[in-house]
């Protein structure tokens, strides 16, 4: 066994908020007295996991049990308190699909500022431009702006952008199949593509079936801490091949 | 611990694309499309120079030109340093949920606002020519000059950003301040400038008293804005009487601009990765 491909150990992280929370300068002035009761949110305590070259982690837990919080400390959005994380690799994450779209912009504009917000260069973006299109079955409004599309094809055009993002680490939440059926098994192919490629995955879900679908191990998440692991029965099959894929 | 490294090439294609995108996606899907980042500026204008004009105009030639080149380097610090409050609100998907250096969303804050004041200067170079005003070469002296500007606004609005989310009220408050800004800084009367900054300066610590009165000239005199904006009608309007500004004045300038510009950004990457729980 190689070293993790992401490592994370004895993570720390705690918010404190205000009961009443503090929006405004001039409540920091003048009604600091009233305002200044705080409570302490643990979120993380002392949170160590790992996942190593091509293995594919699933975090499940209720509500509030600090799996985004996790996922955005691996992934550099937040800084932790204590601990330490690495990666070793390029990183993407999902933590929500389409990320850079605008509803006034077309397909291609919306790929291109995709594709440069995730590091990819101009050449591989127009490259995989025509692709993502295709993939997404937007091509009858490719030329419109997006806020003339249905919500299943703006889904579509954003997972099919995603698929296309290279990187030796995923981070989804709760983002693995959307749109239609048919859809839905190109996103399972996409998955199970990955997979196989030997890519890394850490993946937030409160769907555990969908968690069993990909994972070679589930971990427990509950206020904080990860509580054990979930044992994965027979993993299911990868959803076929779809007709039109990248 | 950002996921992903962008190599200079690649950030410069992030800024110009953000940058541009922007641009162009402010005025789509409007009538007036461009001519609304116009329109302000011009009606602006028009009012103070009808007002004002008639007290000011005798004692400043070219009084038009010397109007407008004031308002539309004043429009391009304050609609830069509240683009850089609103970025953050604007692009919250990528803030809160992308790793993505969010300086560079900064820097395509004023990618955005140097082109629109392009457009702007070429708006004054037709006025420039319909008033009668002589080309002159000292308009090299420009992309420095914007260079300055747009340093100094990024550095503003960097610090401002970086609390706009924790305080909510820091654009209202930042409004208000733009609106007396506004009247502390020589854009519709004339900036008195004697002699060189530094000898000004030296001049003013030797006066024998100093009063709230000449300490609200002092600020009008040597805040930057109003000192930038000299400079830009120097090299547009006057270089002849009042000359082009000296290497030491422009290498000094250009650091006060880029002092901005650093405490800016050391504040606001210090305050980064709250950015996200601040929302």
């Amino acid at each position: 066994m190689g070293p993790p491909t992401v490592d994370c150990r004895n993570i720390v992280k705690t918010f404190l908020q205000r009961k009443v929370p503090m929006r405004l300068l001039q409540d920091r002035i003048l009604r600091w007295r009233i305002l200044s009761d705080r409570i302490r949110i643990e979120a993380l305590r002392g949170v160590s996991l790992a996942a190593r070259k091509g293995e594919w982690v699933g975090l499940f837990g209720a509500n509030g049990s600090g799996k985004t919080t996790l996922m955005k400390i691996i992934a550099g959005i937040m800084r932790q308190d204590a601990g330490e994380v690495s990666t070793d690799g390029r990183l993407s994450c999902f933590f929500e699909l389409g990320v850079g779209f605008h509803l006034e912009r077309c397909a291609d504009e919306n790929i291109r500022l995709h594709g440069l917000l995730q590091g990819m260069h101009r050449t591989d973006i127009r490259r995989v431009t025509d692709i993502i299109i295709d993939v997404a079955g937007v091509r009858s409004h490719a030329n419109l702006p997006l806020k003339c599309y249905s919500t299943g094809m703006r889904l579509r055009l954003a997972f099919a952008a995603a698929s296309q993002v290279d990187a030796d680490i995923f981070l989804f939440d709760e983002i693995l199949a959307v749109g239609d059926t048919d859809f839905q098994k190109k996103c399972w192919w996409y998955l199970h593509a990955l997979k196989r490629a030997g890519k890394t995955g850490v993946i937030v879900s409160h769907n555990m079936d969908n968690l069993e679908r990909i994972c070679d191990r589930i971990e427990i998440m509950d206020r904080g801490i990860l509580t054990g692991s979930h044992p994965i029965r027979q993993q299911r099959n990868t959803g076929g091949t779809p007709s039109a894929l990248p | 611990m950002a996921a992903r490294r962008f190599t200079l090439v690649q950030a410069l294609h992030v800024v110009l694309a953000i940058g541009w995108a922007d641009f162009v996606l402010k005025y789509r899907g409007s009538v007036l499309g461009y001519c609304w980042s116009l329109i302000g500026p011009l009606v602006k204008f028009l009012v103070i120079l009808y007002v004002f004009g008639p007290y000011v105009q005798p004692s400043i030639p070219l009084y038009p030109l010397y109007l407008f080149l004031g308002i539309i380097v004043w429009e391009h610090f304050t609609v830069t340093t509240t683009g850089c409050m609103t970025m953050l609100f604007e692009k919250a998907g990528i803030v809160q949920r992308h790793p993505f250096p969010n300086f560079l969303l900064i820097l395509a804050v004023g990618w955005t606002n140097i082109i629109i004041f392009s457009t702007h200067l070429a708006v004054f170079a037709v006025f420039g020519w319909f008033f009668g005003a002589p080309l002159v070469w000292s308009v090299l002296y420009l992309p420095f000059i914007m260079l300055q500007m747009t340093l100094a606004a990024l550095g503003v609005g960097m610090l401002l950003a970086s609390y706009c989310l924790k305080y909510r009220d820091i654009g209202h408050l930042w409004g208000i301040a733009v609106q007396i800004l506004f009247w502390l800084t020589p854009i519709m009367y004339p900036y008195r400038a004697q002699s060189a900054v530094t000898a000004s300066l030296i001049a003013f610590f030797h006066q024998p008293g100093i009063h709230s009165r000449n300490l609200l000239n002092l600020f009008i005199h040597f805040q930057p804005i109003a000192i930038i904006i000299n400079d830009v009608r120097r090299v547009t309007l006057y270089p002849a009487t009042a000359g082009t500004p000296t290497s030491l004045h422009v290498v000094g300038l250009t650091l006060v601009c880029a002092g901005m510009f650093l405490a800016g950004k050391w504040i606001f990457d210090r305050r980064c990765p709250y950015f996200t729980q601040e929302y």
